[in-house]
């Protein structure tokens, strides 16, 4: 009998745990958050998880329209996933991209921050208008407007010798520009980074509204570099105090319409008394305020329309916790991975769908792989690969049609003008993938020696593929792998925590890898060919995973080992693209070197053009997106009051 | 007792150095990758990286670095004392996020430190002098459920229930959500963010103390002297209290300190489902971004607040069990 009692009150119990755990099926669970966005090019990418595609909303003005003033919240999930503390030298992710470009670092020539092409198109900022290009494409001038200050406390018109040192700073090896490669180009940038000059020859200002950068190349792109927040002006007298990487991100002098709160209370009459801005806690929080300092005059509602007073961005290491603050319209938005059963509520309720926005990544999702490594040194064998993967199995391990569109090639669609919107070198009915057109060209391979179109060397068997270890490369794994199978290769699958440092590592000679994807720093094409770069390849750090243009001398210097002759190279389809200035010929001349990478080299397994997705909270009057930083608008952003 | 107490210091110390030490060779033997390419950029340059190695002091060997993270702990660095360096994540002062998040933490398991003893000891003395009643069964059921309950589980339903956020019953929702309020801010506003993560994390450790404490009572009061007591006219409160219960009590001691050591820098999940920011959500993902000198940081408190609270407890034995001595 007290047996019996025993038992009945551990069925009672667990009958009360299970319950509870039912209740809390709706709003609980998922406890684990998702901690790939501080990894490099990986912001988000966190998958969708329904099959419906929902209707596509760029912004959602309210009946009476957007009004100024109020407060918008947003809580990022986990940590900010700065870069380079907040110094625009060093941040290289969209988020702190959308913070500093839209509301604190002012450039020479910026964007609309808007969604679509119109929001990766370029429109003068500082400068009076785009600037005059000389006849060799050689130099670059630009007027600055009047009129525009720093914040405070320095509150001084802002001259073109500002601009100048910004590029000083990127120059200075100690403060670790992470994208100063782009302005290699600059005469005598590259001799003042080795310290071998103290000025950069090829920055001039001849007056205080006047700057002129002198280029040792034609270099179509160079505009959009120059709308990069590492480009804004700086103030010697606050930012020079800093010699060390991201010190000066806790006392950013603003440019911008918004400023850290506190900012005014900095004490820059000398670089002893400064004291970081109480407005800027990495660990926790950043509060935003109008810049007094600010005139819109100087600025155009296209760019920046500046509604809310106040941006309070928070950290919260609970998604639920988020996604539930949004709804109850605690706060209004959030730089997270929305869990799948958010985006399933926000795509079937028809009253919250017009909060649910979705836009363009300009984001490629891929598997790589490696040009030196068997049996994918065999362009057949990686043509096969292309033939037979399933990238509507992989797509729906993302959630489904919410998570993007299928990618048939390297640059996003919208990169290139829709230019290779029909494009698809290796085409699939419903992108499941065409076993027999596969097999057929895995016959062609060395690894098939019956010529069956099965892979039946050794080579193909257990063939290392690394993976990160999370939920979701567990699920694109069945697809993958299925998919390898039919052509006769075996992955010995290792899932790790931070794949990217092990495949970065040349030396490791990883043969294949589904973790990569990688997002445009500015929307010309450039800026993913650097992948296929041979001069940009490291022993670490490496992002040329697939070794394209590898020679057998920089095999050596680099560790690589395996097949390194014979390897193809377009590096001078890059530079013969890369003197071509912005427009049509410029994207057809990246469109063509996208279908020979796809055709003539294979290094990828493209599958997702990911999508951007947002919740905003029914507080939310007026909402964009930023197409240069991926992210919020946030100087488009407005609440009710 | 003082000699005793000055030779468990200087073993504090060496265990700190042992686990400081241990803690270095694993990041070195056991690399994920090169952490400077991390901190350097999507597309790094071999300069760039060079030059974040050289910052992050990750261009000497492992053994240098240690004795220069000796030599800053000891002596200080340009932040102050103790020195710890910067975290490569936020690139503040480890010492500045360490104040920061300690108060967090210790907020937390402090205080749930007390609802814990409170609930679990009285939990488990009631249920020990009711042996077999609807209260003891009650009581152990509690306890079955507290030990059964993921933490993680709790919260949520926690949230769920009583957070302005919630989805339960509105009548319900008077807490304020997740998050933490510094005690120098608005103390109403600390202890009312502190509620729901204290009596969550409490639940779990109170169950334990309860079975503990009804085990222990109950052995005890079987033992030869507390007959004795209550043949010498003891009243059963003197007996239970004064005798029972404070022999009981050691090894309840023993848990206790080890327990609230470990919150030191093992309350991640608490941390995380409340949104706190203390220490052990810092030094988890500090782990994940190889911040090196943050997870250094959080060893160092953590061994610490161990090392120290089993001297205390050493302590605690004395006073509790008078046949206790140290020499």
């Amino acid at each position: 009998m007290r047996h019996w009692r025993a038992l009945a009150i551990v069925v009672v119990a667990l009958g009360l745990a299970v319950g509870a755990a039912a209740c809390g099926g709706d709003d609980g669970g998922e406890a684990t958050p998702d901690t790939t966005a501080t990894e490099p090019a990986t912001t988000g990418e966190e998958p969708a998880t329904t099959e419906e595609e929902p209707a596509t909303t760029e912004e959602e003005p309210s009946p009476e329209g957007p009004q100024a003033g109020g407060t918008y919240r947003v809580d990022w999930e986990e940590t900010f996933g700065f870069t380079g503390g907040f110094d625009p030298v060093g941040e290289y992710l969209g988020e702190a991209f959308g913070i500093q470009s839209g509301l604190l670092v002012r450039t020479l020539i910026g964007y609309r921050h808007t969604a679509g092409s119109a929001g990766n198109e370029l429109i003068p900022d500082l400068a009076t208008d785009l600037g005059t290009i000389s006849d060799d494409g050689l130099t670059y001038t630009y007027t600055l407007k009047d009129g525009i200050k720093f914040g405070p406390p320095l509150s001084r018109e802002i001259t073109s010798q500002d601009v100048a040192y910004a590029f000083e700073r990127i120059g200075t090896e100690s403060l670790v520009a992470q994208y100063g490669f782009y302005y290699t180009v600059i005469e005598g940038m590259s001799e003042f980074m080795a310290g071998e000059a103290d000025t950069i020859s090829g920055i001039t200002t001849p007056d205080d509204k006047t700057i002129a950068f002198k280029l040792t190349a034609p270099t179509g792109d160079f505009p959009f570099r120059l709308a990069m927040p590492a480009a804004g002006p700086a103030p010697r007298e606050v930012a020079g105090c800093f010699t060390e990487a991201g010190a000066y991100g806790r006392y950013l002098i603003s440019s911008g319409p918004y400023m850290f709160e506190g900012s005014d209370a900095l004490d820059a009459s000398s670089c002893d008394t400064l004291e970081p801005i109480a407005g800027f806690d990495p660990n926790t929080s950043m509060t935003l305020v109008r810049n007094p300092d600010y005139d819109p005059a100087t600025d155009t509602p296209e760019a920046r329309e500046n509604f809310v007073d106040r941006f309070e961005f928070k950290i919260n290491s609970n998604p639920d916790d988020i996604f539930n603050k949004i709804k109850a319209g605690e706060i209004e938005d959030a730089v997270a991975s929305e869990p799948p059963k958010v985006i399933r509520e926000y795509t079937e309720n028809e009253e919250l769908t017009p909060l649910l926005h979705i836009n363009a990544g300009d984001r490629t999702w891929y598997i790589t792989l490696n040009l030196t490594q068997p049996p994918f040194d065999d362009i057949h064998v990686r043509k096969a690969a292309n033939l037979v993967m399933d990238k509507e199995g992989l797509r729906r391990a993302w959630g489904g049609p919410t998570a993007g569109e299928i990618a048939t090639h390297i640059i996003p669609d919208a990169m290139l003008n829709e230019t290779l919107a029909d494009y698809d070198p290796y085409p699939s009915e419903g992108y499941a993938g065409d076993v027999a057109a596969a097999m057929e060209e895995m016959k062609l391979s060395k690894y098939d020696t019956d010529k069956d179109g099965i892979c039946d060397a050794p080579e193909c068997k257990d063939v290392l593929y690394v993976t990160e270890a999370d939920r979701l490369r567990q699920d694109m794994q069945p697809p993958t792998s299925a998919s390898f199978e039919k052509i006769g290769i075996t992955l010995k699958v290792r899932s790790v925590e931070g794949a990217y440092p092990v495949i970065q590592d040349v030396s490791k000679n990883v043969p294949a890898s589904g973790r990569p994807g990688w997002g445009k720093d500015y929307a010309d094409a450039s800026t993913f060919m650097v992948l296929f770069d041979s001069r940009s390849t490291l022993p670490t750090g490496n992002i040329n995973y697939s070794l394209v243009g590898l020679t057998p001398e920089q095999a050596a210097k680099v560790k690589a080992s395996g097949t390194v002759e014979g390897i193809p190279s377009v590096d001078a389809d890059i530079d013969a693209c890369n003197v071509i200035p912005v427009g049509d010929e410029r994207v057809q001349c990246w469109a063509d070197l996208d279908k020979k990478l796809m055709e003539e080299v294979v290094p990828w397994i493209p599958y997702l053009d990911a999508t951007a997705t947002q919740i905003t909270g029914p507080t939310v009057t007026k909402w964009d997106f930023d197409q240069f930083s991926g992210t919020i608008a946030y100087a488009h952003v407005a609440v009710a009051q | 007792m003082a000699a005793y107490i000055v030779r468990r210091l200087v073993w504090v110390i060496v265990v700190l150095l042992a686990v400081t030490m241990i803690t270095f060779a694993i990041f070195y033997l056991l690399p994920t990758g090169d952490p400077a390419v991390r901190f350097a950029g999507k597309s790094p340059t071999p300069q760039v990286l060079e030059e974040v190695r050289r910052q992050f002091g990750l261009d000497k060997p492992w053994y240098a670095q240690y004795w220069h993270f000796l030599s800053d702990l000891t002596t200080g660095d340009k932040y102050g004392w103790p020195g710890l360096g910067f975290s490569f994540d936020t690139r503040i002062p480890v010492r500045e996020e360490l104040l920061e998040r300690a108060p967090r933490t210790l907020s937390l398991a402090f205080g749930a430190a007390i609802v814990w003893l409170t609930l679990g000891v009285t939990i488990g003395i009631v249920s020990a002098l009711r042996r077999g009643t609807l209260l003891d069964r009650a009581a152990m059921g509690f306890a079955l459920f507290g030990v059964s309950a993921p933490v993680f589980w709790l919260g949520l339903m926690a949230l769920w229930l009583f957070a302005e956020t919630g989805g339960g019953p509105d009548w319900l929702h008077f807490l304020p959500g997740t998050g933490y309020v510094p005690f120098s801010e608005s103390p109403s506003e600390w202890f009312t963010h502190l509620i729901m993560p204290w009596v969550v994390l409490a639940l779990l450790y109170a169950a334990f103390y309860a079975r503990m404490t009804r085990g222990n009572l109950l052995e005890t009061m079987g033992e030869d002297y507390i007959r004795t007591a209550r043949a010498k006219g003891l009243t059963e409160r003197r007996v239970v209290f004064k005798h029972g219960l404070r022999a009981s009590l050691t090894p309840i001691v023993t848990m206790f300190g080890m327990d609230i050591a470990l919150l030191v820098g093992g309350a991640v999940i608490t941390e995380t489902v409340f949104n706190i920011q203390g220490l052990g959500a810092w030094a988890v993902r500090a782990t994940f971004n190889q911040d090196l000198p943050a997870v250094v940081a959080v060893v160092v408190v953590s061994a610490f607040a161990v090392a120290i609270m089993n001297l205390l407890v050493d302590i605690v034995y004395a006073w509790l069990d008078p046949r206790v001595r140290y020499q």
